[in-house]
């Protein structure tokens, strides 16, 4: 089963995959690799793609599109952008955006990236004759934490496991320098539809490492549509328009955009009037957007501790960064040309798809690659007086864990709430807010006696867990989540319900797969284990161990996965006495002074087992 | 230590024989997970190097073939890798590492500094009454003198001689005096 890479992007998305050690993006039936990020719900079902973006003007209150704006993202900080495409938005709901559809349920952002991630998926099985393994999805670099959960619940919804999600910048950076061999520090430019991301990295000794990030979510090639879209109304004369003129007027000066890259003048025709924008013009237009990128370029300079002349190659991605002015202001910026080999479209997602293949593990491309992402905004906890004290860094290497000590403040206090925030500002309310927790079942102990350890964990996704314990008692504080925005797993259990792709056969099937390789682990453990030590069985074990193991492999290619399931359940139980007694027998080597070299010899361990899982301690899962 | 997978020993972080990640029990010190010598005087390119050298063998990515258990222990390895990186990129968690065994202030805000110091910072203030600008000078001065007092009393350990008593001390001094450039700066 191969891996495959996703870019899901604002306006368009990819899937790619890596075959015979290239990495190629998937194609639909038209031969094309981009999937408009743009879904219609109609009475009959859900139309994805091309088809929805360009009849999206006949039906503007049940078309998405550019979700990707509003995933992870609070209600009240997109009442403005829902405004702006005009999407009616549920207000009885605080915690997570959820649009209105005419003659059926609302919808969130995550289920409607769920549609796009379904087709990338059904293109998938088509190209690769086959289910795909895992997959790797790509975020903007400054994508928090609530975005990157979002987008792994969008994936989840779709029936994709997600293996890794992955910085946009760095997916390019990885396209770029796999192929060219290149060591040194990159910039990557990333200029897409509705984001803008700069990111600074390093390649070295075979480790991409990103130094720093920087960006703005809500900047991109829909700003120059809309600014070229008012040129045109004022040029034209005319008045603000409705919806479906509007949506009509949006795909008009698109299509004029795209053809001022390589024409110098192009018409836009509206209303029954005709507008002529000359590239100068169309320059003038977009300049203070294209600016707005430099700061956050000098942003991410300066937090990566470097100047703009030790950048050894610039990387242009998105499809915005075909625009002359944004290459002109770009080069300038850094002072050298940039990188325009691969199409900025499909960058990204080849470079996704080439790290799917690396994590196979059984990679054509380069064994020796290992990519060091950092987080892009500092995670905090507010603490008296609404400030925010930081606890992981801006552009901490992940994963990276954290630890805060905390005490009561009454007597026999048994609950201490925590709020958790992402952001750089000084005031917890000008961050984002990330989620309240409540340590419950505290011992009862006079006020200040208490030491609670909340472990803080951000694995190689970017996602935060938490943990909390009290010290004196040991007492594992339990932890309610609150997700300040976004959606609870119940949700999504829901959705997940809901969704129609995962038919319960399918899910069987992978059921079946995952005992029948957790059964052949056990087996392989168990037999190697008899092998080494079966002095150390007691009477009547082997007759009984052997008994289950023969059951066992009986019911092995079978597809009863209770029967399997519950045999290798039953291996595990008869011989745990048994993996008890070696790992007694080891103990007792051990500290009878010889060091661990020795016992190994002495136990004459040699060769290996692939897998070992009978050598656990007793009760413990795996 | 054993191999909790295969039961051969092991040394490193990945078994030889069956390639299970190991606990990451034993191997938190800094110096040792970075594999350089525990010094103050360090190169940071040796501490860039034993970084890339480990994070290759430990990191989650590594694991996602790997049993539950591993891609845990993998991301708990790393991360403490991560923060082993930290520490001993900045001079004075390195040195308060060496001296006391933690890389932060015991207590918060450190120890208790020496009355006879807080009275020099006081005349300082008086003297930048009159001429402002003085204190900021002083203060400056001092972060030189106590990062080469600092510097003097590693090297001396390093040769073998002297102890690292006084380290706590002269950091907080340190952190105190950095403090007041900074906020006469602003």
């Amino acid at each position: 089963m191969a891996n495959i890479g996703i870019d899901l992007g604002t306006t368009n998305s990819l899937v790619a995959v890596v075959m015979s050690g290239k990495a190629r993006c998937l194609l639909d039936e038209t031969a094309s690799p981009l999937l408009p990020s743009a879904v219609r719900y109609d009475d009959g079902g859900v139309v994805v793609g091309r088809d929805a973006r360009d009849q999206a003007a006949a039906h503007p209150e049940r078309t998405f599109t550019s979700v990707k704006r509003f995933m992870g993202r609070a209600p009240a900080d997109c009442v403005a952008d829902a405004a702006l495409f005009r999407y009616t938005m549920d207000e009885t709901e605080e915690r997570f955006v959820r649009f209105a559809v005419p003659g059926r349920a609302p919808v969130t952002p995550v289920e409607v990236s769920a549609e796009v991630l379904k087709v990338l998926r059904a293109r998938a099985i088509e190209c690769l004759f086959g289910e795909p393994g895992g997959a790797v999805i790509t975020v903007p670099a400054y994508f928090d934490d609530a975005q990157r959960q979002a987008t792994k619940d969008a994936a989840r919804i779709a029936g994709l496991e997600v293996l890794r999600l992955l910085n946009e910048p760095t997916a390019a950076a990885i396209a770029y320098g796999l192929d060219k061999r290149e060591h040194g520090v990159f910039a990557v430019y990333d200029l897409g539809g509705g984001t803008f991301d700069v990111s600074i990295l390093e390649l070295n000794d075979g480790i991409f490492q990103v130094l720093a990030t920087a960006g703005d979510t809500h900047l991109g090639g829909d700003d120059f549509d809309r600014a070229l879209g008012e040129h045109v109304l004022a040029k034209a004369g005319l008045d603000r328009r409705d919806d479906a003129d509007h949506r009509e007027l949006l795909l008009a000066v698109e299509a004029a955009k795209r053809r001022l890259s390589d024409a110098d003048e192009a018409t836009v025709t509206v209303g029954g009037a005709t507008v002529t924008v000359t590239r100068a013009d169309f320059d003038a237009i977009i300049r203070p957007t294209v600016e707005r990128t430099g700061a956050a370029c000098r942003q991410a300079l300066a937090d990566a501790k470097l100047t703009a002349d030790k950048i050894d190659a610039i990387v242009l991605v998105g499809g915005s960064t075909r625009v002359p002015l944004v290459r002109t202001y770009v080069g300038a910026l850094f002072g050298r040309a940039p990188y325009t080999d691969l199409d900025p479209d499909q960058v990204v997602a080849l470079g996704a798809a080439m790290q799917a293949d690396i994590l196979t593990g059984s990679s054509q491309l380069s064994d020796d690659l290992l990519l060091l992402d950092v987080i892009p905004l500092s995670l905090g906890l507010e603490v008296m007086g609404g400030v925010v004290e930081k606890f992981i860094p801006r552009c901490s290497t992940i994963p990276f864990s954290a630890s805060q000590s905390f005490t009561t403040h009454v007597d026999n206090q048994t609950a201490l709430d925590l709020h958790i925030v992402q952001g750089d500002r000084e005031l917890a309310r000008d961050n984002r807010s990330l989620g309240r927790f409540t340590l419950r079942g505290l011992p009862l102990l006079p006020a200040g006696i208490p030491r609670i350890r909340v472990e803080f964990l951000v694995d190689a996704d970017g996602i935060l867990t938490v943990n909390a314990k009290e010290e004196h008692t040991g007492v594992e504080a339990r932890i309610e989540v609150k997700p300040s925005y976004g959606l609870s797993d119940d949700e999504i259990e829901r959705m997940l319900e809901d969704s129609i792709d995962n038919a319960e056969t399918d899910v069987d099937v992978r059921l079946l797969i995952e005992a029948r390789v957790e059964a052949d682990g056990i087996l392989t453990a168990v037999q190697k284990a008899l092998g080494i030590d079966a002095g150390l069985l007691v009477p009547g074990e082997k007759e009984v161990i052997d008994a289950v193991v023969n059951a066992l492999v009986l019911a092995l290619p079978g597809d009863d996965r209770k029967r399997i399931a519950d045999l290798a359940h039953k291996l595990d139980e008869v011989t745990a006495p048994f993996a008890q007694r070696r790992i007694e027998r080891d103990l007792t080597l051990a500290l009878s002074g010889r060091d661990a070299g020795e016992v190994g010899k002495q136990l004459g361990l040699k060769d290996s087992v692939a897998r070992g899982t009978l050598d656990h301690v007793p009760g413990e899962k795996h | 230590m054993i191999c909790y997978s295969c039961n051969e020993a092991v040394k490193d972080p990945v078994c030889v024989g069956c390639s299970a990640l190991q606990p990451p029990g034993l191997a938190l010190d800094p110096f040792v997970l970075l594999g350089v010598p525990r010094r103050f005087h360090l190169d940071g390119a040796a501490i860039d190097e034993g970084y890339r050298a480990m994070a290759k063998r430990v990191h989650p990515d590594k694991f996602t073939a790997r049993p539950a258990v591993e891609r845990r222990m993998s991301l708990q390895w790393t991360a403490s890798l991560n923060e082993a990186r930290r520490v001993l990129k900045d001079p004075d968690k390195r040195a308060r590492l060496l001296a006391t065994g933690q890389a932060e202030p015991r207590e918060k805000g450190g120890p208790k500094l020496d009355p006879a110091f807080l009275a020099e910072i006081f005349e300082w203030r008086e003297q930048d009454e009159e001429s402002p600008g003085a204190l900021s000078d002083l203060a400056r001065v001092r972060e030189g003198e106590l990062r080469a007092e600092l510097d003097a009393i590693f090297t001396a350990w390093e040769s073998g001689a002297g102890d690292l008593t006084l380290v706590e001390d002269r950091l907080a001094r340190l952190k105190y005096v950095t403090g007041l450039v900074r906020e006469q700066v602003q």
